[in-house]
């Protein structure tokens, strides 16, 4: 079953064209790698997907599932002045989850030390990690990631492929974008390769 | 749950821990009030031109206090709203409302510093202050959340040059009111707010269910 479906997409900024006439399928219980390289529209693609992106559709069809995708990009989402906690609480909703099971994921992830700091004062890998370690707690259908190794340390790259391996088992879908595949699944995963459009 | 607390509690620590808050920015404004009638007129009491300086005054301030405000970025805020799941529609409303949480009161202390510094009687009611100071902050804020909201400016001069004309008009109607006007004139200024109010909420909820489809 499909959650996604574009026949002609083509995505640009003003009047410069990113992505032209690509036909994508994103199904359900299935992980994705989207490769490319430097400006082939990784980045645009993935925005695209996970219902961030901001430029002009030019002449696409597109049928789509409304699910709740998250987007953990390479730009800071969480709340810079507010603290881990706080951001969890926000992001959260404060009412579907306890301060408990918040704690318990946030020191899975090695940033419960830091739970009271506020995320200006974080390094980019620790901002990585409370990301990630807040998609654990929302618990997405679909979580997108870009360059999900970029500021991760082995240790970092460990926590991730352990996350990935938890949401498949759990059947959910993940889709992450970089240069070139990267040896995070376990599991099988399909590839979109923007190198030849 | 109708009332979003996450929404306005975040509106609020982010006020709290902001460096050009209004918190600190009423004390500045509260020296410019005090200095400005210095200058311009040499003196304390202001009489028969209290209007035109109520009203520069006036303009000064509310658009000195919006425009060090931090800027919405777009892009960030969507990313934002999609990471949580919070409607835009919910965001603009409960954004609106913590603003004014913030703002109201700022209006009320600025508006007494402002009769206090220049030793000049405000001649409407109590009520009618409050009703129009309440008028006055909501309008002011949902343009300012709506004109960042669905603009990418970021740049805080072009903000600042953009907005004054608008707080300009909300304050010519704003300064009879507490001048003591006819008191059937001041309803049709209220009135006047409440079509503004509605208005501007109205084209934001249709723009917002619109932008969803």
């Amino acid at each position: 079953m499909y959650y996604l479906k574009v026949k002609n997409l083509t995505l640009g900024y003003g009047n410069d064209i990113v992505i032209k006439n690509l036909n994508l399928s994103l199904k359900f219980n299935t992980n994705y790698q989207i490769i490319g390289r430097n400006g082939a529209g990784k980045s645009t693609l993935l925005d695209f997907i996970s219902n961030n992106f901001q430029g002009n559709f030019f002449d696409s069809r597109i049928e789509v599932e409304r699910i709740r995708i998250l987007q953990i990009s390479n730009k800071v989402t969480l709340i810079e002045n507010l603290s881990l906690m706080e951001n969890c609480y926000y992001f959260t909703h404060e009412d579907s989850i306890s301060k408990e099971s918040i704690s318990l994921i946030l020191e899975e992830y090695e940033v419960h030390h830091f739970k009271d700091e506020l995320i200006q004062n974080f390094s980019s890998g620790m901002v990585k990690r409370s990301e990630l370690a807040l998609a654990q707690i929302i618990n997405p259908e679909i979580l997108c990631i870009d360059e999900p190794v970029n500021y991760l340390d082995n240790e970092g790259i460990e926590i991730l492929k352990k996350l990935l391996k938890k949401r498949t088992d759990n059947k959910k879908s993940n889709i992450l974008s970089s240069q070139e595949s990267l040896d995070v699944f376990e599991d099988k995963y399909e590839i979109i390769d923007l190198n030849v459009y | 749950m109708f009332i979003k607390n996450f929404l306005i509690r975040k509106e609020l620590l982010s006020e709290y821990r902001n460096n050009t808050s209004l918190f600190l920015i009423t004390p500045t404004m509260a020296v410019l009030v005090l200095v400005f009638p210095i200058l311009s007129e040499n003196r304390f009491v202001v009489d028969d031109d209290f209007f035109i300086i109520n009203q520069l005054l006036f303009l000064i301030i509310f658009t000195t206090l919006f425009s060090i405000r931090n800027p919405l970025n777009q892009n960030k805020l969507i990313r934002e709203l999609n990471f949580g799941n919070i409607h835009r529609s919910y965001f603009f409303r409960f954004k609106t409302l913590s603003e004014f949480i913030i703002f109201f009161p700022q209006a009320l202390i600025l508006l007494a510093l402002f009769s206090l510094f220049t030793n000049t009687e405000i001649k409407s009611s109590l009520f009618y202050i409050i009703i129009s100071v309440i008028f006055f902050s909501i309008n002011s804020i949902m343009v300012n959340v709506v004109f960042q909201m669905f603009t990418s400016f970021s740049n805080r001069f072009v903000q600042f040059i953009l907005m004054v004309p608008v707080f300009m008009s909300l304050s010519f109607f704003v300064a009879p009111i507490w001048l003591g006007i006819n008191p059937n004139l001041t309803n049709i200024y209220l009135l006047m707010y409440l079509g503004i109010s509605i208005l501007i909420s109205s084209y934001t909820s249709w723009f917002l269910q619109k932008d969803l489809k």
